[in-house]
C-alpha cells in the first residue's frame, strides 16, 4: 500500500517539472558581436547544478552577453557585451553569489 | 527531544561526512524536491535569498511515525570547502510547524533539526545527514550515509548518471538499519533518483529541480 502511494504521489508531482523542462532552450538566432572575453579559473565547479549558478548569476549582469561554463577545466568562459567591462572583483563578486571560488582571470582570450 | 540525542546526533554529524541533494541554490535561486520512500514521502520548495541561506515550504507525510507534518524549514550553508575537482558543504537545516497524527484531528507543534554535509568530485560522491524529529508525542533521530561513483564524466548540459547505496538508521522504526541502492540521473536543472530498499521491500524516487 504504502507502494503505491509513493508512487502515486511521487508521479502526480513530478510530471510537472519534467513536463516544464521538456522544451529545449531557445536557440540563438545570428550571433552578435561580442565585446571582450574573459576566462575564469573557478574553484568548486563538479556538477550543472553548479554551472547552472553560474550562468544564472552571471548572465542577470548587464555587461554579459554570452556565459559557457567547462566542468572538465572548471573555467568559465565569460564574453561582455560590447562597450561594457567587468574588472576581476565584480567577477569575483558574481561568482561567489553563485557559490564558488574564483581563482583567477585570464583577460587575453581570443575570440 | 531529549537534549542528549540531539547533541549525540549533531556530534556525529559533525564527526562525519556528507547529503543528498542541497539544500541551498545560488543567491536568488528557488528549487522544489521531492522524497519518497517507504517510510516518508516530502516536498520542499525553497528560495535562497542569499547563497548561504533559504528558507521554504515544507510538507512531509512520515508513514513510519503515522504523522503529517506542515511548516518552514530553514537551511543554511555553514561552510563550503571549493576545490580545484572537488566541494564539500555543511548545512544545518531547522524547521518549525504543525504535526498531525494521522486520524487525530488535532496539530500538535512539530520541529525538526538536522545536519547534512557531502564532498564529491565528478568521479565520487559522499554525504552523510543526520535529523531530529520531535513531533508532539513522537520523537525519532534518523542517520542517512551515502556513497556514489559516476561511471563516466559528463559535460554540463549532458545526461549524468551516478550508481549509489544509501544506508539509514532510524532506531526506533521495524528495520533500525535499511540499505537502499539507487541511480542518480541528473540532467540541467533536473535530478531524478530511483532506488529499491531491500529491508522494506519499498521503491525510492527523488527528484530535485533547480530553477
Amino acid at each position: 500500500m504504502n507502494l503505491i502511494k509513493t508512487f502515486a504521489f511521487a508521479a502526480a508531482v513530478s510530471m510537472a517539472p519534467v513536463l516544464a523542462h521538456a522544451a529545449p532552450e531557445t536557440p540563438a538566432m545570428a550571433e552578435p558581436a561580442s565585446g571582450e572575453i574573459l576566462m575564469a579559473n573557478v574553484n568548486g565547479l563538479v556538477c550543472d547544478f553548479c554551472a547552472q549558478s553560474i550562468r544564472k548569476i552571471l548572465g542577470k549582469d548587464d555587461a554579459v552577453q554570452k556565459v559557457q561554463v567547462d566542468l572538465s577545466k572548471g573555467q568559465v568562459r565569460v564574453d561582455l557585451k560590447p562597450g561594457k567591462s567587468l574588472d576581476d572583483a565584480a567577477l569575483e563578486k558574481l561568482i561567489r553569489k553563485a557559490g564558488y571560488s574564483l581563482v583567477s582571470v585570464d583577460r587575453n582570450v581570443a575570440k | 527531544m531529549p537534549p542528549r540525542y540531539l547533541v549525540a546526533g549533531l556530534a556525529l554529524a559533525a564527526l562525519a561526512a556528507p547529503a543528498s541533494a542541497r539544500p541551498v541554490s545560488y543567491a536568488g535561486g528557488w528549487t522544489a524536491m521531492q522524497e519518497n520512500n517507504g517510510m516518508y514521502s516530502s516536498l520542499l520548495v525553497h528560495y535562497s535569498p542569499t547563497e548561504t541561506d533559504s528558507i521554504g515550504l515544507y510538507v512531509e507525510q512520515n508513514q513510519d511515525m503515522d504523522q503529517t507534518f506542515t511548516g518552514l524549514q530553514y537551511n543554511r550553508l555553514v561552510r563550503r570547502w571549493n576545490a580545484p575537482q572537488s566541494q564539500g558543504n555543511l548545512y544545518l537545516k531547522l524547521g518549525a510547524g504543525a504535526a498531525d497524527a494521522f486520524g487525530s484531528g488535532g496539530a500538535d507543534v512539530g520541529t525538526f533539526a538536522g545536519i547534512a554535509a557531502d564532498w564529491e568530485t565528478r568521479r565520487v560522491f559522499i554525504s552523510y545527514d543526520v535529523r531530529a524529529r520531535d513531533y508532539g508525542p513522537d520523537e525519532t533521530i534518523s542517520h542517512a550515509a551515502r556513497i556514489g561513483v559516476a561511471p563516466y564524466v559528463a559535460e554540463f548540459g549532458d545526461l549524468h548518471t551516478w550508481a549509489m547505496v544509501q544506508v539509514e538508521n532510524t532506531p526506533e522504526a521495524d528495520n533500525p538499519v535499511t540499505v537502499t541502492p539507487l541511480l542518480r540521473f541528473f540532467k540541467g536543472p533536473l535530478l531524478v533518483e530511483a532506488g529499491y530498499t531491500l529491508e522494506e521491500e519499498e521503491f525510492l524516487l527523488n527528484w530535485t529541480w533547480r530553477f
